[in-house]
């Protein structure tokens, strides 16, 4: 019994907080972000196979891509977190794929200079975290959108512009959806943006989606969305809603 | 006692102008003509930003300026350079265009001297403030006192005299949307603003687009120059730095182009290495980050198609 409380105990030591590895980074946010959102007892490695590729710089900090390349991770993934440490509101965006996902890239706001971070969960459970920094004059999550400022907004609002490519025989898609995306946090500007989207095969009949997404304030304008799925058909259906329960639906076709 | 005070106040102002200080050269370079050359280099702690090409003509009629540099320290070192060559006084201060390497010395000078385009003017009314806090955040201390003047003179296209020299002004938009270029015709030299870098790589925050600039830059070379006047980089006597351009912009604009239609994320456009025959052009990787950010989304939009609701 007694023993059994030991080993416990142990067990859950080994998990805890302390258990974090350093930050090669040396943010004050490491241990803050990872238990907020990958939980107390994850187990975390730091992982050269996450390539969280950032700019050294954001030349606009209302528009800053970051690309979670998992080419090199050859390990089935459950689920995809990335965040922007020193961001208002840090996470940016979670995804969880039923098939292999070796890109997603999308521009997100910056506050000021900060380290960025993708945590990959194998399936086993343990996250694997890759790092990256972005120099920033900062201000992207205060700046208001362009929307905001433009009467003539709606008359955009919704387009949505798509297509697949096949860059290296990858199956690519990129989505590109007119959105204000507003953050809420900027002065009387109520919130406005994606929350969901969702890649389903229509070729294949599959009932779960390909991939599933779910997106936070840190998410910029107009969002670029690019998926590399190179082992699913050319041939998707990409569904989104935002908080005002707004849907889009729309048909992306072959690779060119 | 008031002695005292300029005494004290001397003092206290002597270290930290002795740290920061420009040292401005100017360098003749045809009959009543100088140009002070600035590093090809990015803004920085310790350049103070002095990266860019300023230039005075002394007619007889008093000083023509064009462009007045990075900062009020900048600008004061300008006009004592100007001082020590001539007795004239400066009558016309030419702001090329908005940017703030070039406008953010204007205090230095009469303010009925400052000229502008009219869209000149209307851009540094609004991007001023940005601009500034900006060059607080890259060059710090040399900033000091810095405060956004406006123009308040007007240019337009078409002749200009000032006493025995006669300048041609030309407006292009390729750089900024309002970009003014300057053709002394009386020395025969050009002086053409950010419509050229040499051996600077080109940057793009304010460009309506590679093929504008392009477009624009065909029309340039068609004058008659004996020398030109970059706004970043050496002077050129003949059409090197438009071969250049040309050159640089035509694989700018491929690159954008082929990576859009090959559905490439801004990321892997902003770390293409920059081809070795580029290698004389200074800041062309960090640059290039710069550009894909400003003139990227607009090559990916264009490769999509728009799709339509179900
Ligand atoms: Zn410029």
């Amino acid at each position: 019994m007694l023993r059994h409380a030991l080993l416990l105990a142990g067990a859950l030591a080994s998990t805890g907080l302390a258990a974090y590895p350093k930050d090669p980074y040396g943010s004050p946010m490491w241990d803050y972000n990872l238990e907020r959102y990958l939980g107390e007892k994850a187990e975390v490695v730091l992982d050269d196979r996450v390539n969280l590729e950032v700019p050294p710089f954001a030349e606009d900090s209302s528009q800053v891509p970051l690309t979670v390349d998992l080419s090199g991770f050859d390990t089935p993934v459950q689920k995809v977190i990335t965040w922007v440490d020193l961001n208002p509101i840090p996470h940016l965006f979670t995804y969880v794929p039923q098939t292999r996902v070796t890109v997603v890239s999308l521009n997100f706001r910056v506050q000021q200079a900060t380290t960025v971070r993708a945590a990959v969960q194998d399936e086993s459970g343990v996250w694997h975290v890759g790092s990256a920094h972005v120099d920033a004059a900062g201000g992207g999550c205060t700046a208001p959108s362009q929307a905001s400022s433009d009467p003539n907004w709606e008359e955009h609002f919704g387009q949505i512009r798509g297509g697949a490519f096949s860059p290296a025989n990858q199956s690519r898609l990129k989505v590109y959806v007119r959105h204000p995306m507003d953050s809420g946090m900027v002065g009387n500007i109520p919130a406005f943006h994606i929350e969901t989207l969702e890649i389903r095969d229509t070729a294949g009949g599959q009932d779960e989606p390909l991939l599933k997404m779910t997106l936070s304030e840190s998410a910029a304008e107009n969002p670029m969305f690019v998926f590399e799925l190179p082992d699913a058909p050319p041939q998707y259906e990409v569904w989104m809603r935002d908080n005002n329960g707004n849907q889009f639906q729309r048909q992306v076709g072959e690779a060119l | 006692m008031t002695r005292w005070c300029l005494i004290l106040l001397a003092v206290m102002a002597l270290p930290a102008q002795a740290a920061l200080r420009y040292h401005l050269e100017p360098k003749q370079i045809a009959p009543d003509t100088w140009m002070v050359e600035g590093k090809t280099e990015n803004f920085s702690k310790e350049n103070g930003g002095n990266i860019v090409n300023t230039a005075f003509i002394v007619t007889d009629a008093g000083v023509v300026v064009i462009d007045t540099g990075p900062s009020l320290q900048y600008g004061d070192a300008l006009h004592d350079a100007i001082r020590k060559i001539t007795d004239q006084p400066v009558t016309h201060v030419l702001i090329t265009h908005h940017h703030p390497d070039h406008a953010f010395g204007n205090q230095a000078f009469p303010e009925r001297s400052l000229s502008a385009l009219p869209e000149t003017t209307a851009l540094l009314e609004r991007d001023g403030e940005a601009f500034s806090d900006n060059m607080y955040r890259m060059i710090g201390d040399w900033m000091r006192g810095t405060q956004v003047v406006l123009p308040t003179q007007e240019l337009a296209p078409g002749p200009l005299i000032v006493g025995n020299h006669t300048f041609q002004l030309w407006g292009f938009t390729g750089h900024t949307g309002a970009d003014l270029v300057i053709l002394d015709k009386t020395t025969g030299t050009l002086f053409a603003g950010d419509m050229v870098f040499y051996n600077r790589a080109i940057t793009t925050p304010q460009s309506p687009g590679l093929n504008v600039w392009q477009q624009e830059l065909d029309l340039l070379a068609e004058i008659p120059f004996e020398r030109l006047v970059p706004g970043h980089g050496p002077m050129v006597t003949d059409d090197r730095a438009f071969r250049q351009m040309h050159a640089y912009m035509t694989w700018l604009d491929a690159l954008f182009k082929s990576s859009a239609n090959r559905g490439l994320t801004a990321n892997e456009v902003m770390r293409t290495p920059i081809p070795g025959r580029f290698d004389s052009i200074a800041e062309a990787s960090y640059e290039l980050i710069r550009s894909t950010t400003h003139l990227y989304p607009r090559y990916e939009q264009a490769a999509l198609r728009m799709l339509p609701e179900e």
